[in-house]
């Protein structure tokens, strides 16, 4: 096959994988909306679990990373902007850098990373233990107990995680300009005033975009595993490799 | 004159492996437990997979309860097998929960029950299932027979007229096989047991020959041969 065929193929097969995510979250859509009244309390307490790994267990995580990364941020462009006295700079730069940009991108892929993984591991453990056929078997439907939580669940969290990433950045950010010589109400004011109505819909927004994402492209590869035990790193890989593409796509059209 | 009941099982004219050279056809009676015997290539583990709609007969039908269920709507199919009891190959517990949540699972999902009438039926089936004391361990910490109990359990947590066993005591006593076999027939009246059910398995326990109606052997080109009582 020339280059141009191979080409072809490896985009009808993208393509079609794509297709196929798409129909997976369609499905999961449906099984959201048409989820039983019985069938509610049950898919309520698996969620909040799913936000309970997803969410409360990444603070720990989600605080260090967003407190290091506006540290070094604001340290760094607080003495240079303080060299040129254009210090009411640093609010922007906060604003655009780390809520606006870094702080959806890195709370994404962190959870991309720590929980995705685990969905597509968990999903596809599931599968291959005979548990998915069991469910339907007992007269319930898989993406219901199985997929609704965790997407459901992963985007609850991502937008918490982002929440709590950009108030800890704005606080660390305070530390940092402390630090380096500049007034706590000074800081507080470029950064309210470099705020706007603009930001919390665009983090609001990419919370739904990642946590879709996030929530949906793991449970996608874990059940998909159909042969055995050896797919299930295989899928956990591709769950993370494709999230974390998602994401960077994501971020790209936000951009 | 009432309509007769419909008959819990039918298997007509179903091919059961591209090389198999005979349809295979089977009917369970109300009230019987009917065996099947077969190597793992004879295509023994799809006759659980037609009974329960997960997949649909390539050839022939299937009548479940008096439904074919190639015919239903996914929804529908899926709100059917809560009539059909069933206990798959390797238990099939959710490895997450608790023996005591995978058993209520099934009924908190797909029941409109009161959450206290629920619990109550729980309590019943376990006790009944003897494992009212081990309700809290996770399916990796309890052994085969208890794990198996459970499963047993979690098949009949609607009291279903009908249910499918797939290699229910490999492992088992004689003992234990024979609690889950009245377990799995709910009782015996006049004419039978409560509950029908098919078994489908490599070998069946001596000890368990004579309590069920009729035991058949499934060849790899899908003869099907009655055994001698």
């Amino acid at each position: 096959m020339n280059v141009i065929g191979r080409l072809g193929s490896l985009v009808a097969r993208r393509l079609s994988q794509l297709g196929a995510l798409a129909r997976f979250g369609f499905g999961a859509l449906r099984a959201l909306i048409t989820l039983p009244v019985a069938g509610r309390a049950v898919a309520f307490r698996v969620t909040m679990n799913q936000i309970r790994f997803t969410a409360v267990h990444a603070v720990a995580l989600i605080v260090l990373l967003s407190s290091i990364l506006s540290f070094l941020v604001i340290s760094q462009a607080a003495r240079e902007l303080g060299s040129i006295g254009k210090t009411e700079w640093l609010g922007t730069l906060l604003v655009v850098v780390i809520v606006r940009e870094l702080g959806p991108l890195v709370t994404a892929l962190a959870v991309a990373g720590r929980s995705g993984t685990a969905i597509a591991a968990e999903l596809a453990t599931n599968q291959v233990m005979g548990e998915v056929r069991a469910l339907e078997a007992m007269g319930i439907d898989p993406r219901q107990y199985l997929v609704v939580p965790r997407f459901v669940g992963g985007l609850v969290s991502v937008f918490i995680l982002m929440v709590l990433f950009d108030v800890v950045a704005v606080a660390g950010g305070l530390l940092a300009a402390t630090f380096n010589g500049m007034a706590a109400g000074r800081y507080m004011d470029v950064v309210l005033q470099a705020l706007t109505l603009r930001d919390v819909w665009l983090t609001v927004a990419k919370a739904l975009a990642f946590g879709i994402v996030v929530g949906l492209v793991p449970s996608f590869y874990g059940l998909a595993v159909r042969r055995g035990p050896t797919e299930i790193p295989i899928a956990a890989s591709r769950a993370t490799v494709s999230s974390i593409v998602g994401i960077f796509l994501g971020a790209a059209l936000f951009g | 004159m009432p309509d007769p009941l419909p008959l819990p099982l039918v298997f007509d004219q179903v091919l059961l492996s591209p090389r198999a050279a005979t349809p295979f056809s089977l009917t369970v009676e109300p009230g019987e437990t009917v065996v099947v015997l077969g190597e793992a290539d004879s295509g023994l583990e799809l006759l659980g997979t037609l009974a329960l709609g997960l997949e649909d007969p390539r050839a022939g039908r299937v009548h479940v309860l008096g439904t074919d269920l190639s015919t239903l709507p996914g929804h529908e199919r899926l709100a059917f097998r809560r009539r059909v009891g069933y206990l798959p190959a390797g238990d099939g517990l959710l490895q997450n929960l608790s023996l005591r949540d995978n058993v209520a699972l099934p009924l908190r999902f797909g029941s409109t029950a009161a959450s206290r009438e629920v619990e109550g039926r729980v309590d019943v089936m376990m006790a009944a299932g003897r494992i009212g004391r081990i309700g809290g361990l996770r399916p990796a910490q309890a052994n085969e027979e208890e794990r198996r109990r459970t499963a047993m359990v979690r098949a009949l947590a609607f009291d279903p007229a009908l249910v499918v066993l797939e290699q229910p005591f490999d492992g088992l006593s004689s003992r234990v096989a024979g609690e889950l076999l009245t377990l799995a027939r709910g009782g015996e009246e006049a004419q039978g047991a409560r509950r029908s059910a098919l078994i489908t398995s490599q070998e069946l326990p001596p000890a368990l020959h004579h309590r069920v109606e009729r035991i058949y052997r499934l060849d790899r080109q899908g003869t099907l041969e009655l055994e001698p009582a």
